[in-house]
C-alpha cells in the first residue's frame, strides 16, 4: 500500500476522449489564449501564459488565486518549463517546475507528456506526469500545485483546487 | 512535511525499512538483521525517517522500538488525491473549451444561412 502510494505519487496517468478534432486539442494545449481558458480552476486567473512552441522553447504559466479565495487571494503558482518534444499534433513533452511564489523550497519538478490520437471524430488524450523531484523544504506541500485547500467534494470547479483549511493546520 | 516525507521515502533502503515496519514495530537490531544492512546504516536511515515524521520510536527495555506514524501516509494519500483531482478538473475544463470551440465554429457557419432566412 505504501509502496503503491509512493509509486503513484511519482507517476500520474490520465486518459480522456474528447469529441473534437485533434487539431483543436493540440491548439488548446499549445496556444496561450486557449490554454489560459482551461488551465486554472474557478476562482483563479492566469495572469501570465507564455508558450514558445519549439524544442528548447520555454513554457510559463502563472496561476493566481482570485479575490474569492479569501486569505489566499493573490497567491501565485508559477509553472516554468522547457519543451523537449514538439511533434504537432501528436506529442508534446515538457520538463517543468511548479512552485508557490515565495515558497521556492516547495518546488516540484515534473515531466509532462501529452499524446494525442485521432479516433474518427474523437481525440484521445493521454497525459503522463512524472514527478521527478519534490523540493526539500519542509514546507513543500500541496501548495506547490495550488492545492493547499483540498476540496469539499461538490459541484463547482473551485472545490477541486481550493478549500480544506485543515491542510493549513 | 510532504517534501521531507517524499525525500525520506525516496531512498530504496528506507523504503524497505518502511515496508518492514508495516508488519509491526521493530527494533534497530531486527531491522538490520532482516534487511542485511549494518546497524549504523539503519540508524542513519531511521533518523531521516524520524525527522520526516514517518516513524517514531520508543524505548522498550533497553532497546528502541520503531513504528510507523500513520498520519504521514494519510497526508501522502491526500497529496496524490488533490493532485489528481486538480488534473481531472483541468481536463474537464479542456473538454468544455473544446466544445465551445466547435460550437463557435458551427455558429459561424450557420450564421449566413440564418441571415438569408431572416426577413
Amino acid at each position: 500500500m505504501i509502496l503503491q502510494v509512493f509509486r503513484k505519487t511519482h507517476e500520474h496517468i490520465f486518459e480522456r476522449t474528447y469529441t473534437a478534432p485533434i487539431a483543436d486539442v493540440w491548439q488548446a494545449w499549445t496556444q496561450p489564449e486557449l490554454l489560459r481558458q482551461w488551465w486554472g480552476p474557478e476562482k483563479t486567473t492566469i495572469p501570465e501564459c507564455e508558450v514558445d512552441l519549439r524544442v528548447g522553447g520555454r513554457l510559463r504559466i502563472v496561476m493566481e488565486a482570485g479575490a474569492e479565495m479569501g486569505r489566499y487571494a493573490g497567491t501565485r503558482w508559477p509553472l516554468e518549463g522547457t519543451f523537449t518534444h514538439v511533434d504537432e499534433p501528436h506529442r508534446l513533452v515538457y520538463e517543468a517546475r511548479s512552485w508557490t511564489e515565495g515558497e521556492e523550497a516547495a518546488t516540484i519538478d515534473h515531466v509532462n507528456e501529452i499524446v494525442l490520437s485521432a479516433r474518427g471524430s474523437h481525440t484521445v488524450v493521454n497525459l503522463r506526469i512524472h514527478v521527478t523531484k519534490i523540493g526539500s523544504g519542509v514546507k513543500a506541500r500541496l501548495a506547490a500545485y495550488g492545492m493547499k485547500w483540498g476540496y469539499n467534494a461538490q459541484l463547482d470547479k473551485l472545490d477541486t483546487l481550493l478549500s480544506s483549511p485543515r491542510k493549513e493546520a | 512535511m510532504h517534501a521531507s516525507t517524499f525525500a525520506a521515502l525516496g531512498e530504496p533502503k528506507r523504503l524497505e525499512i518502511v515496508e518492514l515496519l508495516r508488519r509491526g514495530p521493530v527494533s534497530v537490531g531486527d531491522i538490520a538483521g532482516t534487511l542485511g544492512i549494518r546497524q549504523p546504516q539503519v540508524s542513519k536511515h531511521l533518523k531521516v525517517l524520524r525527522e520526516a515524521g514517518v516513524v517514531e520510536d520508543e524505548p522498550v527495555a533497553r532497546r528502541r522500538i520503531y513504528h510507523l506514524v500513520p498520519s504521514a501516509f494519510e497526508e501522502l494519500g491526500d497529496w496524490v488525491e488533490s493532485f489528481e483531482a486538480l488534473w481531472e478538473r483541468r481536463l474537464d475544463s479542456l473538454g468544455d473549451l473544446l466544445t465551445t470551440m466547435q460550437a463557435t465554429r458551427s455558429d459561424a457557419q450557420t450564421t449566413p444561412e440564418e441571415k438569408e432566412g431572416s426577413p
